[in-house]
């Protein structure tokens, strides 16, 4: 992290490039979920549009994360605490996932004999 | 106390304690937000309604978007003049970070607001209106038209016989409003039977109230002050009965556990009876000519015959018609409708035109048909690029569309929509009724109403949610920031350099608060 009186002189032009990057990349995603001529994929929002919105926000939060947020010169321990807090966010969004396709009243679960239980649909 | 390593870093980590700290609250502030954003995940693809797609004003948020960029911006010049010792640039930027933060409140403000006077209703066939309820109030708090004449707000009519108050928990405010109305309309409240009861005597009743006596606040509060002086001395009775019980059974098995003789001990209600005082948990009133009494839908569950008030008194009587009034519509969405036809194997434009607002209003048989042309243009302009309309283009007509029509009928000349609309709606006075009309529905037409709050629906819950939860952040955020800019002259006098980590840590959280919008900002208003 730029710590110097110089280095933060420096540093200066690189904010405002990333500020203006971020205000494009805004203007970017307004367009393309907008603007008909833009439109990817289907008419109307599918999920290449999600997929291409989701990577612009991604592109910017990395440039907020790397250049505001100084992580891109860090040390070591910054990196394990907030690198592990998402992975182990993201585990946890697998994990449930994962366990929205295992089926809490399994029919099969109870043998032969149908389980008394309504599903209400 | 002292706080060690808030200027040095620590050699073991390199850092300072205070960024460590930031760092793991951060930690803990993505998983927290990375939850919900699962929520909105999971809701999204389990909705067993449509979705509502791109449904909030995209400006709104796109300034908002670029006010907390902005103040990311000016948040890290303030640190970087801290850092230069440049008090008069830090003050500047700090300023103009704060000042983001209220502009950015503002805003988020303005957009809920609307949404809470946004009124949403479903119908029994799945059909969904919207507009607004409210009018506007005249001198005399009578609602008014345009035209002058007098209106009735939205209530539930009762043709009431007899009320039943619960002696306990009557609203005081509810029980004067029914005593002015019934008195408006010459009736007379008076009780149905006397309160009278015994008071330890056996043979001997205690006439409390008379019969006939007129109802009056009063008269419930003294209702209410016997009622608890009954009950607080039976449940006394009661009490020591029940001890006497125990200590008999206590003597009669020396040595034993309270569960082995649990099943000796028991009390005689009978023999309690003549010294028990008689309580009055509900009191009833009978109109002696019926009286017309209205109520705010929000305060009454209406049924034919009996209702009842949140504060449980009961309104025994016929239910009149209690339409619902929409002052304006602005929206239809059969979106809804047609999934639910295409399930069950109907045509979605069959079932569209049974739907009972095409079939009863006639301006939304005029809409429904002018969108139809409209759809049939957008199906052959897409066409040639193979694409569809989606369902949104098929199956809603939006307050866009009212006016686009009107405009094309020539009844307003507004032309497109300005830029105070994208923030606070459809501009009903500039536009007209004949733009946006009014309607009546019936109560029993509606399935569910609501405005545009968490129980409309799960996408509306995890908006509020995610983008309030976010709110608070700001201004929190804010208000740290806001305290180094008004009150952190006397430090960076004494020790810049500390001054100078405390910004970089509130900087830190700002820039959080910024990428979560980074991701809120397209899913909830361009997804």
């Amino acid at each position: 992290m730029a710590d110097s009186p110089e280095a933060i002189r420096k540093s200066i032009r690189k904010y405002l490039i990333v500020g203006g990057i971020l205000f494009l990349g805004t203007v970017l995603t307004v367009l393309v979920a907008t603007v008909p001529a833009l439109d990817i994929g289907r008419h109307g929002f599918d999920v290449y549009d999600c997929v291409l919105g989701l990577a612009i926000a991604s592109t910017k939060a990395g440039f907020v994360a790397v250049v505001f947020m100084h992580l891109n010169d860090e040390k070591k321990a910054i990196y394990w605490i907030f690198g592990g807090a998402l992975v182990f966010g993201a585990f946890l969004y697998l994990l449930t996932a994962w366990a929205k396709s295992d089926l809490i009243h399994d029919p099969l679960f109870y043998g032969d004999s149908k389980p008394n239980i309504k599903l209400g649909h | 106390m002292e706080i060690p390593y808030i200027v040095k870093a620590r050699k073991d980590t390199g850092l300072t304690n205070s960024k460590i700290a930031i760092w793991l609250f951060l930690a803990s502030e993505v998983m927290l937000f990375g939850g919900f954003f699962s929520a909105y995940v999971f809701m999204r693809i389990g909705a067993d309604y449509p979705w509502p797609e791109r449904t909030l004003p995209v400006l709104p948020g796109l300034i908002n978007t670029f006010i907390l960029i902005a103040s990311s911006v000016t948040v890290v010049f303030a640190w970087a003049a801290l850092k230069l010792r440049k008090w008069r640039q830090f003050q500047i930027f700090m300023g103009a970070t704060v000042l983001c933060a209220a502009i950015f409140m503002c805003l988020k403000a303005v957009e809920y607001n609307v949404k809470f006077h946004h009124q949403a209703v479903r119908l029994n066939d799945y059909s969904i209106i919207e507009g607004h309820l409210d009018y506007k109030k005249d001198k005399d708090k009578n609602y008014i038209k345009k035209d002058g004449k007098k209106i009735e707000y939205n209530l539930i009519n009762i043709k009431a016989e007899s009320v039943i108050f619960s002696t306990v928990r009557f609203h005081k405010p509810w029980v004067e409003q029914i005593l002015e109305q019934a008195e408006e309309q010459g009736s007379k409240m008076v009780l149905t039977e006397p309160y009278q009861g015994a008071d330890g005597r056996a043979d001997a009743k205690t006439t409390y109230v008379e019969a006939g006596t007129e109802l009056s606040l009063d008269l419930l509060l003294k209702i209410r002050e016997q009622h608890l002086k009954a009950r607080a001395h039976n449940q006394k009775l009661r009490a020591d009965a029940l001890r006497c019980a125990w200590q008999i059974a206590k003597d009669a098995n020396p040595g034993k556990r309270g569960w082995e003789i649990s099943d000796q001990v028991g009390v005689d209600a009978e023999k309690l009876k003549p010294d028990m005082l008689t309580e009055m948990g509900a009191i009833s009133f009978k109109i002696d000519s019926a009286a017309k009494l209205s109520f705010k839908p929000k305060n009454i569950k209406e049924a034919d015959g009996q209702s009842r008030l949140r504060d449980d008194t009961v309104i025994k009587g016929k239910l009149l018609e209690s339409p619902m009034k929409f002052h304006h519509v602005d929206a239809i969405d059969f979106q809804y409708l047609a999934m639910k036809a295409v399930q069950k194997g109907i045509d979605p434009m069959v079932a569209i035109e049974n739907s009972w607002i095409i079939q009863n209003a006639d301006f939304a048989k005029e809409a429904w048909e002018w969108h139809c042309e409209e759809v049939e243009k957008l199906e052959k302009e897409l066409a040639k690029q193979d694409r569809e309309p989606t369902l949104k283009d098929r199956y809603r007509i939006g307050w866009k569309e009212f006016s686009k029509k009107a405009e094309q009928e020539g009844m307003t000349d507004m032309g497109d929509w300005t830029i105070l609309e994208e923030f606070k709606g459809p501009n009903y006075a500039a536009r007209g009724e004949e733009t946006f009309p009014h309607l009546a529905v019936p109560r029993g037409e509606i399935a569910f109403a609501s405005k545009f709050v968490p129980q409309w629906n799960t996408y509306y819950a995890i908006y509020f949610t995610i983008t309030g939860l976010h709110g608070l952040h700001v201004i929190g955020g804010a208000l740290v920031l806001g305290y180094y800019l008004f009150f952190g002259r006397r430090m960076y006098e004494t020790n810049p350099e500390w001054l100078a980590n405390r910004v970089e840590v509130g900087g830190l959280f700002w820039h959080f608060v910024d990428l979560i919008w980074i991701f809120a900002f397209p899913i909830f208003y361009l997804m």
